[in-house]
């Protein structure tokens, strides 16, 4: 069945995903870019170029580079935003005859639609090839606040550029649907979409099936390109101020300044101090000048904290006018590039009091939603066969009570899995197999699911036997472990059915447990860890001096006991690092007897021939 | 009789089923290592994007200093040394000469000047642009005629 492109036709770019295997992803364009500028444009010799092309040479054909047409698309000539936004755009617009938007592109007049049809086009030619297959269905996202007649306009630019619309979907909607909220029943959620030249803010409430928009608000003209002018104005002002020099009327120097801008608001997302660093950024009389200059995150805040309680204003605003109380809302969705910005993420946390879903690219989310609408019709979303996964891990107790997973959580099933195991002590002839479940990474903290014995183990000194060990959970859940002594083949099983019996609520407290004992659980598992450790040092040191009494000299065997004993006191305190450094003492220590070994070898005559051959 | 039909029925759509689960693990596996290497590839891609700035910065240094002839030729060589360990890993630098029609493909205007060349022809090259195999990773910036 022929794919449905879901594409997420933006003001300043569009991006286009499929589903495919079940999973939405997201296609490069033939520039091999993930988004495409929503830009248009007649180039001097007559070539009409969509995308990153026609922004490239917007400097020098502004008249007939158009953008922004989103602005305008199913809009009155009329429109008091339009007759805004007129003014700052440099290509020519006039009144259609129908009363609404044309703009010129050469010697003619284009309706909106026909420009983003252009765009779609490409979106559209773009996939064929990626896919190398004919893509003739799309599911096209629009605003929330949009009316039926920029809808119509919009289904309109899609039939032009020759794609039957299924449908067109709110862009908040397709943000939901990425995330899979869809499914909740009942639920309330907020899209706060910090773009880069617009800022929407929705709350959702969803249905049975459906999903409603109960109110649109924000900010037509505030985005990510607003924070990266103030940085630049900045950068601009501080340079005058500082070595006197205005660069702003230096277009090259403009230039790499906005990358650096840009540069430095990405790195302020994760590092607390970025330098912005452009040698040579121009000259003057006294020789060439360079730009060097440090930025902190808070200097970044402090620049563009107005804009940011700004838009929380708005999201307060339009919570009231969908006439729910902010405890109502159980669910924030992150849209937009801009909303990486840690300051956002902390300003709109603290607003809802509960973490955002961010999870999904901020910038292709929107894409994502429409492909996996797009995918309900393909029919791919569909599974004829639900598979389960593992809620909590499943796995043995191993030496000092530790917990080791066998089958991690989130594993698909059916699945199995082997692993050996072997003794901790000389001559055990028995090991229990203690069956758990869950994150911890203490065998006691988890929850016990069953235990055998496996007996008849032929002595042997500890870690020679080999009992290998087998998980095997069926799609309905039930476990079977299997354990069997790999010399005397004896065997052993357990058949456990409730390992995924835990209702939803027990998971999710489980996991919440192990996340807030991470820290504690992980000292206590790397002193168990020293500890075993240590312990197997000390006998492999004990072991040695039995074995090799006869070939090391007094002052070794001497140095050797004195190291054991002060492990042996180490290990029964719980100091970790104590433990872990009279392991290596002992260890390097335990080194000397090889070496002595290796020198006695060495004073025997020089041509004896190595041990070899026949004796 | 019809115990036997249900059980075909039955029978087909688990055959059916398992084999598309074995199509899927196997394309899964194919994918799998198209995207390792994809990774490999970007992971490169990114390094060298942001080396770029570096070149550019070389470039300019030496443009700046070199009207004086200051430049030791070591210098030079430094920079062609880095030239050629990024031409191993694919990139290759846009030529561009004045006078060169304007290719939205390949160059992007920063400036349109005025000049008695012909309209719509490159005056000069101001930033240079690579590509990274057959992807312009950065295309190269010019002033054209106006």
């Amino acid at each position: 069945m022929a794919k449905i492109l879901g594409i997420d036709l933006g003001t300043t770019n569009s991006a286009a995903a499929i589903v495919e295997g079940g999973e939405p992803k997201v296609l490069e364009n033939a520039e091999g870019n993930r988004t495409t500028p929503s830009v248009v444009a007649l180039s001097k010799s007559q070539e009409r170029l969509v995308g990153l092309l026609a922004k490239r040479q917007s400097v020098v054909n502004p008249k007939n580079t158009v953008y922004s047409v989103k602005r305008f698309i199913g809009r009155k000539f009329t429109d008091s935003e339009v007759q805004q936004d007129k003014k700052s755009l440099p290509f020519e617009m006039q009144e259609s005859s129908g009363g609404g938007v044309e703009v010129k592109m050469g010697e003619r007049w284009y309706k909106p639609e026909e420009i983003s049809a252009m765009v779609l086009g490409k979106m559209k030619a773009d996939a064929e090839a990626k896919l190398g297959e004919k893509i003739e269905e799309a599911v096209i996202t629009v605003p929330a606040y949009f009316d039926d007649s920029q809808r119509q306009a919009t289904k309109n630019a899609g039939e032009i550029a020759g794609l039957k619309v299924r449908r067109i979907i709110n862009e908040p909607t397709a943000a939901a649907l990425a995330y899979g909220l869809n499914k909740k029943k009942n639920e309330k959620i907020v899209v706060y979409d910090f773009g880069g030249g617009t800022f929407d803010v929705s709350v959702l409430e969803i249905g049975d099936d459906v999903v409603e928009v109960r109110a649109t608000g924000g900010d037509t003209h505030l985005g990510g390109d607003d924070v990266d002018g103030r940085i630049i104005e900045f950068l601009l002002d501080e340079y005058k101020k500082n070595e006197g020099t205005d660069l702003s009327k230096d277009p090259l120097a403009v230039q790499r300044l906005k990358e650096a801008a840009e540069k430095a608001k990405h790195e302020l997302s994760t590092a607390m101090e970025t330098e912005i660093n452009l040698p040579y950024v121009t000259s003057d009389a006294n020789g060439p000048k360079h730009f060097v200059m440090k930025m902190t995150r808070a200097k970044l805040e402090d620049l563009v904290g107005d804009l940011v309680v700004h838009s929380i204003d708005l999201v307060k605003k339009v919570i009231e006018d969908a006439k729910f109380k902010l405890s109502d809302i159980q669910e924030i969705i992150m849209v937009g590039g801009q909303t990486r910005m840690p300051l956002i993420q902390e300003e709109v946390k603290k607003f809802f009091g509960r973490e955002p879903h961010r999870g999904i690219n901020p910038d292709e989310v929107v894409a994502i939603g429409a492909a996996v609408q797009a995918g309900i019709f393909q029919g791919d979303v569909k599974d004829v066969l639900l598979l389960d996964v593992i809620p909590l891990s499943l796995g043995i107790e191993t030496l000092g009570g530790v917990f080791t997973p066998m089958i991690e959580k989130n594993t698909t099933i059916p699945t199995s899995k082997n692993q050996v195991y072997s003794t901790a002590a000389d001559n055990q002839t028995s090991v229990e197999i203690h069956v758990l479940q869950g994150e911890r990474p203490m065998a006691a903290d988890n929850k016990t699911l069953g235990r055998f014995i496996l007996d008849g183990i032929p002595p042997a000194p500890r870690g020679v036997p080999q009992v290998e060990v087998m998980f095997d959970i069926d799609a309905n859940g039930i476990l079977q472990v299997h354990a069997k002594d790999k010399a005397s083949g004896k065997e052993q099983s357990i058949r456990i059915e409730a390992s995924t019996q835990l209702s939803k609520d027990e998971v999710e407290k489980l996991k919440q447990e192990a996340a807030a004992h991470a820290d504690e659980d992980k000292k206590k598992k790397e002193l168990i860890e020293a500890r075993n450790q240590g312990e197997q040092t000390a006998y492999l040191a004990e072991k040695s001096i039995g074995e090799w009494k006869d070939k090391i000299d007094a002052v070794l065997k001497e140095g050797l006991e004195t190291k054991i004993k002060d492990l042996r006191d180490a290990l029964q305190k719980e100091d970790k690092d104590a433990i872990t450094s009279k392991t290596q003492d002992l260890s390097a220590e335990l080194q000397k007897i090889g070496q002595q070994m290796y020198n006695k070898s060495n004073e025997r005559p020089q041509d004896e021939k190595p041990m070899e051959g026949d004796e | 009789m019809e115990e036997l039909e249900k059980l075909k029925k039955e029978r087909d759509e688990y055959l059916d089923g398992w084999k598309r689960a074995k199509a899927d693990f196997s394309n899964y596996k194919k994918d799998e290592l198209k995207r390792v290497e994809n990774i490999l590839k970007l992971s490169n891609e990114q390094l060298i994007r942001d080396l770029l700035p570096v070149l550019d910065s070389f470039d300019l240094a030496l443009e700046s200093l070199g009207e004086d002839k200051k430049v030791e030729r070591g210098v030079y060589l430094i920079r062609s040394q880095m030239e050629d360990v990024l031409k191993k890993y694919g990139l290759e630098r846009i030529p561009v000469k004045a006078q060169d029609p304007f290719d939205p493909s390949v160059h992007e205007a920063v400036a349109s000047v005025e000049s008695n060349q012909e309209l719509g022809t490159i005056v000069e090259e101001v930033e240079r642009g690579y590509r990274l195999g057959d992807k312009v990773i950065r295309a190269a910036r010019v002033k054209v005629a106006k």
